[in-house]
């Protein structure tokens, strides 16, 4: 059975077709990658899963419950988080807020109590402040947890928006370029940072990168896109090998990185 | 009566489509409700009337300065209240307060300097009749209806074939993209503000020949608004279908039911509206981009 | 004097009541309403109507002016705070409602049209508004420091990550804007028991203006500095004996004003707290430069 699985998913932007039948299926346990040069419609495949946007055709079904469409408030009770292309941090808040809002969820206390504040309240609330530390912590953030959001370093922030990710709990998460703007160095860092956070927390993971060093070294099974259109499926090996690939995406510099 | 009242309603509508549509160019480029825009088209108003009544200036002339000094002051207004909150990329809600205070400031400094005295333009100018088979017309409505679509047309024809306006119209899909493009965006939201202050003038001068100036007259803008929610945020077709959509339904109200529930009318259609067609019938801005 | 300054310290603390119910809405969600007053009146003449009619108990009236005025709160936030709507759509239709309710009070035979309700009983006292000040203020910081306020900060900041985080955009808003009416409401029965005489013209657009520019100049995002902004906004005019075009004249310029060069208000986005007016007295060249910039 797979864990996620879209089955000829389309979608239309009045005239521009941005996905055309996409059908993809990642297993549970996995690490997916999604690539594809710029504007192949791999972000909107991220917001298609997550109800920000609904297909203009298809389904999509997680864990063997059709989810499409779905109301992106209810994403997160499915077991789904995700982080964004272009960071969307609570960029005013300290460190420390932007996990806290995320383990909210999982704290439940009623309006009245917390409009007088009640004693369980304010148990409740530091319960939420050590689980988001504890978040913090496994990202290497704990130092940083009274620092706003949005002074940090980039690579920071986006290991924050991982951990805000996670601190949903969930049982897929999906990642838009974590490795964006990050060195060669920083980015396989980066890598080894999601390779223990999948195997500690049971996670499946399906990522979009443009680092291909990042995107071989973790996935298991790699989706190509291209102009909507999925070009090809398969191991590392089978996509670096695959003709048509190679000339859509990979093209004659990949081959030249690679034999360097 | 019927076509009487349907002609008024074109009037108003006319107005109200002229007010939508600079609404609506702001909004189309800023992407935020230019609620200062009331009292600009007061202030062209008050500037029609004073070089009109009191330094004898003929009336076509007055409507020129008119058009000429709205469009100047909703170019400061830019420059002064919104250009510094551009540059900081500041969220929408933080350039509607900045409106909403150019407008509360404009309307109460007239008020305290000028006074609340309606002034009234020459019945000369408000109270001719013209018959057209059997239905007795007020000039200034007919002048209204033409006046309003020849500078409708004109801006749509200088939006279309100048090379500023195809930068307006350009700016207003991707603002950033344009500017990579060596789009001098400064400049061409110079022009949009110039553009609506110029719309300001007209529907100020008609605004007070019809219902006299004073300084809260601006609040009719509120119907520009509602008309620009019918047409869709944004979308200056939408905008004149919208004014023109609300003018005839609102005299319609008046002239069939009763003028006090008028304006309660209006608000009602809009919350409907929002209910069954949230994004007008032109509607721009469908979906927020992620 | 004495009976002056304690009108003056009672007309603050009404206003501080609503205006803390807009900081919560304005501040914290980032919705910009334009008809508060409208809220504000409907509590008014909820009340009002009740003590002035029926002989209702003054408690009990005002419960039900906070009741009504946060159902009217439901009924205008229903079509307007959908997700996905832009918050100018609940602008301009909080405008529309704002002058419909003035257009019904004006009209209304129980409302009594412009003449408004003379010879309300007053009840009204400073240490009862004192109370209800406390307490509002309390419950807003405790809303605010709860997991409903850090959603609502959450839609404020970015909505879309707001929604990821499993946040309901249309209740986060719509519980705060039920809370500001309510507010609003309470300021508005507690003014009519104050002053005994309610009309329309009472609650036009220059009181949401005052609401507004009191929240904007404390500082969105901040309980506190709103709140000092909103006793400031009523007595120094007062102590001015400003006419209150010009009050009107200095919001306009002060919200322009703030906006282009101050946009975390007079105070900054923190909370002013015991610690922070400890230090300022301490460290004065620290505290100077405390507010974060933008």
């Amino acid at each position: 059975m797979s864990m996620l699985e879209l089955k000829g998913v389309t979608k239309n932007f009045g005239g521009i077709v941005a996905c055309k039948d996409i059908s993809l299926s990642v297993a549970p346990g996995q690490i997916a990658g999604l690539i594809g040069p710029n504007g192949a419609g791999k972000t909107t495949v991220f917001n298609l899963i997550t109800g920000v946007y609904s297909p203009t055709a298809g389904s999509i079904s997680f864990a063997g419950r059709d989810i499409t469409a779905i109301r992106p408030d209810k994403v997160v009770t499915h077991g789904i988080a995700r982080t964004f292309q272009n960071i969307r941090l609570f960029r005013n808040l300290t460190v420390l807020d932007n996990v806290r809002i995320a383990v909210d969820k999982e704290v439940d206390y009623a309006l009245g109590e917390a409009l007088v504040r009640s004693p369980r309240v304010k148990s409740r609330e530091r319960e939420i402040c050590a689980l988001a530390m504890e978040h913090l912590e496994e990202v290497g953030l704990a130092d940083k947890a009274e620092v706003r959001a949005d002074s940090l370093p980039y690579g920071l922030q986006r290991k924050l928006e991982i951990a805000r990710a996670l601190a949903l709990r969930p049982r897929l998460l999906l990642l838009d370029e974590p490795a964006a703007g990050m060195n060669p160095e920083e980015s396989l860092e980066l890598a080894g940072l999601v390779r223990i956070l999948h195997a500690r927390h049971d996670l499946t993971i399906l990522l979009i990168e443009h680092h291909m060093d990042v995107v071989m070294e973790l996935c298991e099974k790699i989706f190509v896109l291209d102009f909507g259109v999925k070009l090809a499926e398969g191991t590392a090996e089978e996509i670096q090998t695959n003709p048509e690939v190679l000339r859509a995406y990979l093209g004659e510099g990949y081959k030249r990185v690679r034999s360097q | 009566m019927f076509i009487q009242t349907l002609v008024t309603g074109l009037a108003i509508g006319g107005i109200y489509a002229l007010m939508a549509v600079g609404y609506s160019l702001v909004f189309s480029i800023l992407n935020f409700s230019n609620f200062a825009y009331g009292s600009i088209i007061m202030l062209g108003a008050y500037i029609g009337y004073y070089v009109l009544m009191h330094m004898g200036v003929p009336l076509a002339l007055s409507v020129l300065i008119s058009i000429v000094g709205a469009a100047l002051l909703c170019f400061a207004n830019e420059r002064l209240a919104y250009s510094t909150l551009r540059k900081r990329n500041a969220s929408s809600l933080y350039f509607m307060i900045s409106a909403m205070g150019t407008s509360i400031f404009l309307e109460n400094l007239v008020y305290a300097t000028i006074g609340s005295r309606f002034y009234a333009f020459p019945e000369v100018l408000t109270q001719q009749n013209v018959s057209f088979g059997g239905v007795s017309l007020g000039l200034l409505d007919v002048f209204a209806i033409v006046f309003s679509a020849v500078a409708i047309y004109g801006l749509h024809y200088f939006l279309q074939n100048s090379k500023t306006g195809i930068a307006i119209r350009a700016a207003s899909y991707d603002m950033q993209v344009c500017q990579l493009n060596g789009v001098n965006v400064n400049k061409v939201i110079g022009w949009v503000f110039l553009l609506a202050g110029a719309l300001a003038g007209i529907s100020g001068m008609f605004l007070g020949m019809k219902y006299m100036v004073y300084p809260t007259m601006g609040w009719i803008t509120n119907k520009a608004y509602i008309a620009a929610v019918i047409g869709g945020l944004g979308s200056l077709p939408g905008a004149v279908v919208g004014g023109l959509i609300l003018g005839v339904l609102e005299t319609f109200v008046s002239a069939y039911v009763s003028s006090v529930v008028r304006d309660v009318f209006s608000f009602s259609l809009l919350v409907i509206l929002l209910l069954v067609l949230p994004t007008g019938l032109f509607g721009k801005f469908l979906e927020e981009k992620v | 004097m004495l009976e002056y300054v304690s009108g003056i310290i009672t007309f603050s603390l009404i206003y501080v009541i609503a205006t803390v119910g807009l900081a919560v809405f304005t501040g914290f969600t980032g919705l910009f309403s334009l008809g508060h007053a409208a809220f504000f009146a409907i509590g008014a003449y909820t009340a009002g109507i009740l003590t002035y009619f029926y002989d209702v108990n003054f408690w009990a009236a005002l419960a039900a002016g906070v009741a009504v005025s946060s159902l009217v709160g439901v009924l205008i936030g229903y079509p307007t705070l959908r997700a996905k709507l832009r918050s100018d759509y609940f602008a301009i239709a909080t405008l529309g409602f704002g002058e419909a309710v003035r257009v019904l009070l004006e009209n209304l035979d129980i409302t009594q049209g412009a003449r408004g309700l003379p010879g309300i009983a007053s009840e009204t006292t400073l240490p009862i508004v004192i109370v209800f000040t406390v307490l509002v203020l309390w419950v807003a910081r405790n809303f605010v420091h709860s997991r409903y306020g850090r959603a609502a900060i959450a839609v404020r900041e970015d909505f879309v990550a707001a929604e990821m985080m499993g946040i309901n955009l249309f209740q986060v808003r719509m519980r705060s804007l039920v809370f500001s009416a309510g507010c609003a409401g309470l300021a508005g029965g507690l003014f009519a028991h104050y002053v005994s005489f309610i009309q329309p013209g009472m609650f036009t657009a220059a009181l949401s203006t005052q609401l507004t520019a009191s929240v904007v100049a404390g500082g969105m995002g901040s309980i506190t500095g709103p709140t000092v902004a909103a006793v400031l906004f009523v007595a120094v005019p007062e102590a001015l004996r400003m006419a209150s075009m010009w009050r009107l004249v200095a919001y306009g310029f002060l919200l322009v004003a703030i906006m282009v060069f101050r946009p975390q208000g007079l105070f900054g986005f923190r909370e002013i707290s015991w610690q922070s007016c400890v230090r300022c007295f301490r460290k004065k060249p620290a505290a100077a430069g405390g507010g974060a910039g933008q």
